[in-house]
């Protein structure tokens, strides 16, 4: 991905070049070499798509608004790098503009968004891998392409050019950006932990840096489908990337315990197991988000929700235990490494057994080394007198 | 060496039952630790050859239920033998052989004259059976708790679940280390036993490792004789009693293995959302109210409308301006829009076909096709 974005940052580096070169001319250069030679200013397109209220009416009835707002896209990442309308429009050179297919909005995305590999090849590339990609070529014309993302015409850069990391002001536009589709479940997502945190609310004040955005979890562009038995089970790993790390953990006072206690229970074991022997294969043993939520993360002290409270674990532990009593939940150690004061039922047969097993091993270990090396004396000494 | 006498020292029943807690020992340690082990390589390993954890635990649970099956009739065959045969405890421990081990121990070390006279049972093959009764009590104990947790968080705490299973696996260490480390050595490496699977020993090896039985044997003393009217008696109580108890023993085991069911088999159900349900798209900015006509003249509608309409194309940039009453009047460079009659009028016509960007209203051209006849005025 910095590979890609570099490509990209470089393609724009060089663009103000290219831009230089164009010049008013009518356009004379055939599709395919745009990007070299852009041959049509900007300002010949804006002579009538600056103006306001231009709108063309699709053969499905939708409206398609064709107007441009130059103050918006001279501010875009495309408009600062002085790219010109052609070099993505590369169909259209002159008017009368070549006729239109499109019959109704959605069809005019579907006709334009590959234009965007000619300069985000490794983007495209990835997004091909897509849980959208593959919708979209199952035949749903709903999945989302490039351009329900990033409007091409206004989108503002959203990483730092020399980090390649996402701005702070971009992972707040990440999940409304999302929500245009996930409406859902973004919101779910802005009453939880992390989307109050990110997005604010009446306890938040919102744009806290270390909690997830949509992406963190989904990855950007390459969005596997999070239905699979395969995603399910290295889900795990996603959550503890953040929770196993004590920079981001400890000021919250967060365990970064939570994966390994995690891994050494019965349930963890079986996931982990899964995983390496047979990762496509479901498993109903859960994972993090089986009992903390999916996009309906709530802090574990939250008095509706959260596992701290033993009736909400109850009735979590009821989800796969459905005959579960009330003292089944102290089954489980909450995460906690077992301790004199947490779990010390658990502590002390641990520490039983890490004496009791050498305490039997050692005197039968010293038995037998004396047994072995009196028998070989008495058989050296009998084979010297031989 | 070749025609030495030979005395019996396991009967093939007890030569069988060694064999099956043999096997699934060994099974119940193969497919046991690697659980405890998990992140292990070799448990990765061992469990992808079994067939992924779910067969292994099966697994596991079948050898532990052959187990307990030979304890029960280990326990139904130690009855006979306590209360029908009434043989000599000789596995019982003992002060002696507590004297034996550190005898051992200390000739071993150059430090006795002679290696302790030991009976039937050796201080070593007490201590191993011993630690099996333990090992077996302990992982049938905690091994219940963990195959029946819900049962069990019925009547104990919780905790008590994590606390088999780190008790569960402890005793199983020790139990496979125990094994490596003293029945290894001490019935295949010191000296090669063959007597668990012949059943024989020799008088060599009898007057060797059990002096005090053989001297026992030769002096008749070793088995006790029972009446055969007497045993008959004893058989006639013992027969239905221990079997009653066995079937017993038995149904347990099936409670054991059976008791309950701890968790579901499917993914658990979750409220789920729609994953596809777009936002109200923001609506495009509003369209302007069309103008009011003043006049069906040039100022008073056609300006108005051509502005918002047309002119962004054919204003200054293009061929044919629309702009001013003068430059639509002398048209573009195939000539004036307004040429002909006001039905066959490049600027009717052209609309009509639709299509065009900036399209007219049907309301709009009407009003247009009325304002060319009626000659097309400025004011």
């Amino acid at each position: 991905m910095a590979l890609g974005l570099g490509v990209a940052v470089a393609l724009m580096l060089a663009a103000p070049q290219a831009a230089a070169s164009v010049a008013a001319a009518p356009p004379a250069v055939p599709p395919g070499e745009a990007l070299a030679q852009p041959g049509v200013s900007n300002d010949y397109c804006l002579e009538c798509h600056g103006r306001p209220n231009q709108i063309r009416t699709l053969p499905s009835g939708e409206l398609q608004y064709m107007t441009i707002d130059r103050l918006a896209f001279s501010t875009s990442v495309h408009g600062e790098g002085g790219y010109a309308c052609v070099q993505c429009h590369t169909a259209i050179r002159e008017y009368p503009h070549p006729e239109s297919t499109a019959q109704d909005l959605r069809d005019v995305s579907l006709q334009n968004y590959t234009t965007c590999q000619q300069c985000h090849s490794s983007q495209y590339e990835k997004q091909m891998d897509s849980v959208h990609s593959a919708a979209l070529q199952a035949g749903d014309r709903n999945a989302a392409v490039c351009t329900d993302c990033h409007n091409p015409h206004y989108q503002r850069r959203l990483t730092d050019p020399t980090t390649g990391e996402l701005w702070a002001a971009a992972r707040l536009v990440v999940p409304q950006t999302c929500a245009r589709c996930h409406s859902a479940i973004y919101d779910q997502y802005k009453q939880t932990v992390h989307g109050a945190a990110l997005l604010g609310d009446e306890t938040h004040p919102g744009g806290n840096p270390d909690v997830p955005t949509c992406i963190d979890c989904h990855g950007v562009h390459d969005q596997v489908d999070p239905t699979t038995a395969a995603f399910r089970l290295s889900s795990t790993e996603l959550c503890a990337k953040c929770h196993t790390d004590p920079a981001r953990m400890d000021k919250y006072g967060i365990s970064t315990n939570v994966l390994s206690t995690y891994l050494a229970d019965f349930h963890g074991t079986t996931v982990t197991l899964f995983q390496k022997v047979t990762p496509d294969q479901e498993t109903n043993k859960p994972v993090c988000y089986d009992c903390h939520g999916i996009h309906d993360i709530k802090a574990v002290d939250d008095p509706e929700k959260g596992l701290h409270v033993k009736q909400n674990l109850l009735v979590t532990c009821q989800q796969c235990h459905p005959d579960a009593t009330l003292d089944f939940p102290d089954s489980w150690l909450s995460h906690y490494e077992p301790s004199p004061e947490k779990n010390p039922l658990v502590y002390f047969v641990d520490l039983f057994y890490r004496f009791f097993i050498p305490g039997v091993l050692i005197p039968m270990g010293v038995f037998v080394v004396a047994d072995a090396g009196r028998r070989l004396y008495t058989r050296l000494k009998k084979g010297g007198k031989h | 060496m070749s025609a030495q006498k030979t005395y019996t020292r396991f009967t093939l029943d007890q030569r069988i039952e060694h064999v099956v807690q043999l096997v699934s020992f060994t099974v119940l340690a193969v497919t046991g630790l690697p659980q405890k082990y998990a992140s292990a390589p070799i448990s990765e390993a061992i469990i992808a050859f079994l067939g992924g954890i779910e067969q292994v635990r099966i697994i596991h649970r079948w050898a532990a239920t052959v187990l307990m099956v030979a304890t029960v009739y280990h326990l139904a065959m130690l009855a006979y033998k306590i209360f029908v045969t009434r043989v000599r405890p000789t596995m019982l421990p003992e002060l002696k052989d507590a004297k034996d081990a550190l005898q051992a121990f200390l000739y071993n070390l150059g430090l006795g004259k002679a290696w302790p006279q030991m009976g039937r049972y050796t201080f070593e093959e007490k201590a191993e059976y011993w630690a099996f009764v333990w090992g077996t009590l302990v992982m049938v104990v905690t091994g219940f708790i963990l195959w029946n947790p819900i049962a069990t968080a019925q009547f104990f705490p919780g905790q008590v679940i994590p606390a088999a299973k780190a008790a569960h696996g402890g005793e199983a260490v020790l139990a496979v280390l125990a094994i490596i480390i003293w029945h290894f050595y001490g019935v295949h490496i010191r000296h090669f036993n063959k007597s668990m699977w012949s059943g024989k020993l020799t008088e060599h090896e009898m007057a060797h490792e059990h002096p005090l039985e053989l001297a026992d044997i030769k002096a008749g003393t070793a088995a006790r004789y029972v009446d055969p009217v007497v045993l008959k008696k004893r058989q006639q109580i013992f027969y239905p009693v221990a079997g009653v108890a066995s079937v017993a023993l038995l149904v347990g085991v099936y409670w054991f293995v059976t008791f309950e069911q701890s968790a579901i088999t499917t993914l658990p159900e979750r409220a789920t959302v729609p994953v596809f349900l777009p936002q109200t798209p923001t609506p495009l900015p509003p369209t302007p109210t069309p103008p009011p006509v003043e006049a069906l003249t040039w100022d008073g509608y056609v300006a108005t409308l051509f502005a918002a309409k047309c002119t962004a194309c054919h204003g200054g940039a293009g061929g044919l301006s629309l702009e001013t009453y003068a430059a639509t009047i002398q048209g573009g460079r195939s000539g004036s829009v307004l040429a002909g009659s006001p039905e066959t009028s490049p600027l009717i016509t052209i609309q009509q076909a639709g299509g065009h960007p900036g399209q007219l209203t049907e309301i709009e051209l009407e009003r247009l096709t009325q304002w060319l006849q009626n000659g097309a005025p400025e004011k």
